[in-house]
């Protein structure tokens, strides 16, 4: 029983990275939109300098991971529901954990390779110096960070069809990257909005990355990390209960 | 009828209703091991809604339904179920062999990868993307994910909908073999043909009802009687006049005579004609057996 469902994990993973990797054309932009944003603004504007360079490290690795998330449990889930290939699989002993569990590998795959370009400009093009531990630790933030996404992700994918899907996936990525304060410091924003950002897990998520880094808040506000992490927690639950919610819903 | 763990399907006073549409009205189904059964109906009958329940796809309204002793969509019942579903679709960017491959492993003693390949002539085509296939060839892929897991259950939801013959005919073939090696089928249907080909059993469902269920010639002796087809310079109507005759429909050059006793009616149309031509009797069709369960459901529904 145990090998059984592992041997359908494996396949299931198989399966998904063979489907990501053949379409090329949705996985390549997820990929390489962060590392390109992040060279731009780091280094080819003007007034770019380590500070920003570190600054942005922090933001555009929340960035990178969420797009993998976001789109593959988004527009994947949404996609095969549509089709009916989830109501196959329901019928079959496919075990439901290790369709979501491999689906996770993937995202978690290309998140990795989302964020390992960032680090290298980082590391050696902006020179920005942090101490080994400090950059697993980021590293191991940044791929946490995908839990909140993923769920989100799922909710879009149970509730919308496979078109509305792409629409909303992108709505919510580019909100949550935009109001999250990830690609222009919240700091920036008027102040209501700079309230409404820190409703964001991507905005919380940021904080916990800058602190890391050892750069400022993005409000400048006295900066608590672990209570950053207790509300990413908290949204967490939230949206756990969200997709669980919307799986139900679906079902019948 | 007895019915333990090992029973593939055994349900009582399903029902089950979508607003104020009811899907299914207080259904009665005992399926033993090893039959093939057909459920015939028109769109809308209620079929796929049964299928749906005995999945644990969908929860009936009230009812109760055990498959293999468990409640539909427990994993052990699952183990032992293969589907093949309409309106459903694979991944498009999987191969057949890939697709096949992925639900061998959610089973326990599934069957040789070559094998299916080789059962469901998926030989050809078995590397190309699923987007690229034809629609029959995707029906294939689909019949084959519902046999690979070597399942004592197989459920086909019209499987054979919009399939060129050859294909029908290959998974008929298959369908015969699966339960000949003791497996039990059950398959929607609207093509009457297809229930007369393949099934033991024929289960007509009609407005959520089940309204005749039997052995396949019982239904088909529904008709009664048989179907003389022939040319003949008799008048339709001097051809009503002969006895035992139900009806006779002119088409074409020929005339079918729907008789009670082919040997009283054969008798005095060859008296009447002794230049009639080109004769065959048959058996009536399942589609005139059919025709007639649904003109009258109530009848029907009280005798089964």
């Amino acid at each position: 029983m145990q090998t059984l469902s592992l041997n359908a994990f494996f396949n299931e993973c198989g399966a998904e990275i063979l489907k990501a990797v053949r379409a090329p054309e949705y996985i390549l932009p997820t990929l390489i939109l962060p590392v390109a944003f992040y060279a731009l603004f780091a280094f080819a504007m003007p007034n770019s300098g380590t500070s920003g360079a570190r600054y942005l490290l922090a933001t555009y690795g929340v960035f990178a991971v969420m797009g993998p998330a976001i789109f593959g449990f988004g527009v994947g889930v949404a996609n095969e529901r549509d089709r009916g290939w989830l109501k196959i699989k329901r019928a079959s002993p496919a075990p439901a954990i290790s369709y979501i569990g491999a689906k996770i590998m993937v995202t978690l795959i290309f998140a990795s390779l989302a964020l390992i370009p960032i680090y290298l400009l980082a590391g050696f093009r902006a020179q920005i110096v942090l101490a080994r531990s400090d950059w697993f630790l980021l590293f191991g933030l940044h791929m946490l960070s995908v839990l909140p996404f993923i769920l989100i992700g799922l909710t879009l994918g149970f509730s919308f069809g496979s078109n509305g899907a792409v629409a909303v996936s992108n709505i919510v990525f580019l909100g949550m990257a935009a109001l999250g304060g990830l690609w222009l410091p919240a700091f920036l924003f008027p102040a209501p909005l700079q309230k409404f950002a820190a409703t964001l897990p991507s905005y919380q998520l940021a904080e916990i990355a800058l602190a890391i880094v050892g750069a400022s808040s993005q409000t400048g506000a006295e900066r608590i990390p672990l209570q950053n992490l207790n509300i990413v927690a908290i949204m967490t639950i939230i949206l756990a209960g969200l997709a669980i919610w919307a799986w139900r819903r679906q079902r019948d | 009828m007895p019915t333990t763990g090992e029973t593939p399907i055994s349900a009582t006073g399903l029902t089950k209703t979508f607003g104020k549409t009811i899907a299914l009205n207080s259904v009665n189904l005992v399926v033993p091991k090893g039959d093939i059964t057909a459920i015939l109906g028109e769109n809308g009958a209620g079929k796929t809604t049964l299928i749906h329940v005995c999945l644990g796809l969908t929860k009936p309204t009230s009812g109760q339904i055990s498959m293999f002793g468990h409640s539909p969509g427990a994993h052990p019942a699952r183990l032992r179920t293969g589907v093949m579903l309409q309106d459903a679709d694979l991944p498009d960017l999987l191969t057949p062999r890939e697709h096949i491959t992925l639900f061998a492993s959610y089973y326990q003693d599934p069957l040789n990868l070559p094998d299916v390949i080789d059962m469901c002539k998926l030989a050809k085509f078995a590397d190309k993307k699923y987007k690229t296939l034809s629609g029959g060839q995707k029906r294939r892929v689909q019949f084959a994910l519902a046999i690979i897991g070597n399942p004592d259950l197989v459920f086909l939801d019209e499987p054979t909908t919009g399939l060129d013959t050859q294909t029908r005919r290959m998974l008929w073939g298959v369908v015969r073999e699966l339960a000949k090696d003791g497996r039990t089928v059950i398959l929607t249907t609207h093509y009457l043909e297809e229930a007369d080909a393949l099934a033991d059993r024929i289960v007509v469902m009609h407005g959520g009802n089940i309204i005749a269920d039997a052995p396949t010639p019982q239904i088909r002796a529904v008709a009664g009687g048989a179907v003389i087809t022939c040319t003949t310079v008799l008048t339709v109507a001097a051809l009503k006049s002969l006895p035992d005759v139900k009806s006779v429909r002119k088409t074409g050059r020929f005339v079918q005579i729907n008789t009670q006793n082919q040997t009283t009616t054969m008798k005095s149309l060859l008296a009447a004609d002794p230049q009639v031509s080109e004769l065959v009797i048959k058996k009536p069709s399942l589609e005139e057996a059919f025709d007639r369960i649904v003109q009258t459901p109530q009848q029907n529904q009280e005798k089964a």
